[in-house]
């Protein structure tokens, strides 16, 4: 047992970092559209989308443990939207897809070939993506999907429809006819969040992932996505701790720098803490999704639950250490603030998955307790 | 990363619990609990641990030179979970063998390590920590207690506070001061301290929760051998700087987290048998919001510790990351106790022996004690001093 990052794990997490520094736009304080382009084609060039695709497609079969500080970083440099769901797309058809599939989409992938939307959301329903009502009716996709995170520019759409009373995850391509992406007005611009409307769209067979239990692919999506989203949601938080930190070291109030406030300070200390929990929640959750592990549910929902609040705390703490300056515009701090809002409402907020949690934890404690009946 | 376990490490986990369905009494934390009685409990602990040492499963990480198991760090952590997965009572000797232990190992002569380590493994010798004073507290380094060089034995004179144990206790590490002219960090010294000597007398303190596991300890002309000292004379501040980063550390935040998540798992059984009108307790949408974010927590003590271990593992100094360790972990506790009684509802405040009283009466006892735990070993406020300063890099 090692709950630890090895050197090139570690590599990979600087590597993604120092390409997204490259790129101030991402960050600054403005928040019409950064070059996606250029970003898309930095990070396909140091290889970030082949680390997952096995070998016999162009990649490394790496997992998603190894790409957990990657992801942070991504978070922390607030990369577009597309690359998450392309590494979860990424995971979905390694675990998921036929051979076809595999060959159809990770060869490309692994070369920025393909940039992936995902879409579960409906405007009518909650978060569990057993209630979808966009259905695949024989060859026909029907339905509307909202917050579908930089569709516009998404080559490749994931699904998530009902066929057969089952759910299931459909890939289309996002030209197909019969696709019309209305931009969304919201929280995050710099998400390109986008209602996505499927008007009889013809969807060619072969197109569903896992044919024989789909709702597995859907729930691996749902759990890697989560997942993934609490890596994100830590490397916002653990940005703005830096943020907050190098301020009040350099910020001079009453004759001293204020980090030398207990009121700053243990504050900042508070954040600290916060981090770290939600950093080993969310290692672990990396850990369980990639071994497929019998708790990586739970592991999951708690990731996603727990560390949209520590995002939540630091993010609130950050700005607010910052006085007058963190409600400036000008400093930027919102963007960080606005993604942190957006992932915290995508995939399950916390209500829903603190119940995931209390379920999965239900069963576990009620079969200990029957076991130990049965051994005494 | 690898969360996965070695055959080696799988047979370790299977012999504890095989040993495990022997050692525990017939129904244990069925029908079968710990005393009432606060001595008698602490009897029964200490009983506990006497025969956990009977079967190998103290000591575990230690040198087997001194009576350790050798044991690697990972099969500590599985030692936790089995323990907490078979509601294994507590043990009262965790001053001696989370603190003492270690900085003897560390710091003490080859005869210190003889002498002490193996009596601490059997719990055979208990320990109390000798650090507070009254006007010694959160500014530990101000400790007045003196101890005066003659000939070949050191003179104690002072009072100690706090002192948990100190009633069961054959053994006392104490913090005292060798050289009242140095700078208050530097004339401290580290003393192994006999408590059948003459001149020590013990007052127990009760604590809000009505028990009285901590003490004032008062030292009045106490003969303490010169060869008690750990380390070197006056270098008492640094090595109980180490005692503490053990005392905040991810061994001591594991042992805690096994009982922390008994008591979840007794309430959430609890919660799921109880009535409330119509339905049961447990499905009141509120409660499970609050149960699911102390499920959280206290798994996230688990994890924080094994992350802590991992570092450790691969050579990285103990230090103020122990500080992060113990103000998550003794928040956490504490917000789980709240939710717990929130969750119990009407019957909440029923404690003890009433017959109406959920799950034997523990939870109103236990919130009370958790008021403790941002206390002791260092107060959250001083914790967030260390990591503001010492892992921040904050000004002073």
């Amino acid at each position: 047992m090692n709950f630890g990052f090895d050197e090139q794990q570690k590599s990979f997490g600087d590597t993604v970092a120092n390409v997204l520094a490259d790129f101030p736009a991402l960050t600054s304080a403005d928040l019409s559209a950064p070059p996606h382009d250029a970003v898309w084609q930095a990070l396909a060039e140091i290889g970030l989308f082949a680390l997952m695709v096995p070998s016999q497609f162009g990649g490394v079969d790496m997992s998603l443990v190894d790409l957990a500080l990657a992801i942070e970083a991504l978070g922390a440099g607030l990369a577009p939207p597309a690359v998450a769901a392309t590494l979860a797309a990424t995971d979905l058809l390694v675990h998921h897809g036929t051979e076809e599939q595999k060959r159809d989409y990770l060869t490309q992938i692994a070369t920025g070939g393909i940039r992936v939307a995902v879409a579960v959301l409906e405007a009518d329903q909650g978060y569990d993506p057993y209630d979808v009502q966009t259905a695949l009716d024989g060859d026909r996709l029907n339905g509307t999907k909202i917050l579908v995170g930089d569709a516009a520019e998404a080559t490749l759409l994931l699904v998530v429809a009902r066929a057969f009373d089952r759910p299931c995850v459909v890939l289309v391509n996002a030209d197909a006819p019969g696709i019309a992406i209305r931009i969304h007005d919201d929280l995050d611009p710099t998400s390109g969040y986008c209602a996505v409307t499927f008007d009889d769209v013809a969807v060619p067979a072969g197109s569903v992932l896992n044919e024989s239990y789909p709702e597995h692919a859907v729930e691996r999506l749902v759990d890697v996505s989560t997942t993934i989203s609490a890596g994100l949601l830590m490397g916002g938080a653990a940005r703005m701790l830096d943020t907050a930190v190098n301020y009040v070291k350099v910020r001079v109030q009453f004759g001293q720098a204020i980090g030398a406030f207990q009121a700053i300070k243990h504050r900042c200390a508070d954040m600290a803490v916060a981090i770290e929990a939600g950093r080993s929640v969310a290692y672990y959750a990396f850990w369980a999704a990639a071994e497929n592990a019998p708790d990586r549910a739970r592991a999951a929902s708690m990731a996603k639950a727990y560390c949209g609040g520590v995002s939540r705390h630091v993010c609130n703490e950050t700005i607010q250490l910052h006085g007058g300056m963190g409600f400036t515009w000008d400093l930027g701090l919102h963007r960080f603030l606005r993604r942190a809002k957006v992932i915290e409402h995508s995939y399950g907020d916390a209500a829903f998955h603190n119940e995931r949690v209390l379920n999965a934890t239900l069963a576990e404690v009620s079969a200990a307790v029957d076991e130990r009946r049965k051994s005494a | 990363m690898d969360f996965t376990y070695t055959p080696a490490e799988t047979e370790f986990r299977l012999a504890l619990r095989r040993w495990l369905v022997d050692a525990l009494p017939n129904g244990w934390a069925e029908t079968v609990f710990e005393p009432e009685d606060e001595y008698e409990r602490a009897m029964f602990r200490l009983a506990w641990e006497r025969k956990l040492h009977s079967g190998g499963w103290s000591g575990l990480n230690w040198p087997k030179e001194y009576g350790g198991r050798g044991a690697t760090l990972v099969e500590r952590a599985i030692f936790a979970e089995e323990m907490a997965r078979a509601r294994a009572p507590e043990i009262i000797n965790v001053p001696g063998q989370t603190l003492a232990g270690p900085t003897i190992l560390l710091y003490g002569t080859e005869s210190q390590k003889q002498r002490f380590l193996p009596k601490i493994i059997s719990s055979e010798e208990v320990w109390c920590q000798g650090f507070s004073e009254p006007n010694a507290g959160s500014d530990l380094a101000s400790v007045r207690t003196k101890a005066e060089r003659v000939g070949d034995k050191y003179i104690v004179n002072g009072q100690k506070i706090w002192t948990s144990f100190a009633q069961y206790s054959q053994w006392c590490f104490a913090l005292v001061r060798t050289d009242p002219d140095l700078p208050k960090h530097k004339g401290l010294s580290f003393l192994l301290i006999d408590m059948a000597s003459p001149g020590i007398s013990i007052r127990p303190l009760r604590q809000i929760s009505g028990e009285s596991e901590f003490n004032e300890t008062f030292f009045d002309n106490v003969e303490v051998p010169v060869e008690n000292v750990v380390g070197e004379v006056n270098d008492g501040w640094r090595i109980a700087m180490m005692t503490l980063a053990y005392e905040r550390g991810p061994e001591d935040a594991l042992g805690r987290q096994i009982r922390f998540k008994q008591e979840l798992d007794q309430l959430l059984t609890t919660l799921s048998t109880q009535n409330r009108g119509n339905s049961k307790a447990i499905e009141d949408p509120n409660v499970r919001q609050k149960l699911a974010h102390s499920i959280t927590e206290v798994e996230v003590m688990r994890l924080n510790s094994l992350r802590t271990f991992s570092k450790y593992l691969h050579g990285e100094e103990r230090g103020p990351d122990a500080s992060l360790i113990k103000l998550y972990w003794s928040h956490a506790a504490q917000n789980m106790y709240e939710n717990a009684l929130d969750a119990l509802g009407p019957l909440a405040p029923l404690a003890g022996t009433d017959p109406l009283a959920p799950a034997a009466g523990r939870f109103p006892l236990s919130y009370l004690q958790s008021k403790a735990f941002t206390i002791y070993s260092g107060s959250s406020e001083i914790m967030r001093n260390i990591i503001g300063e010492r892992v921040l890099g904050l000004p002073k």
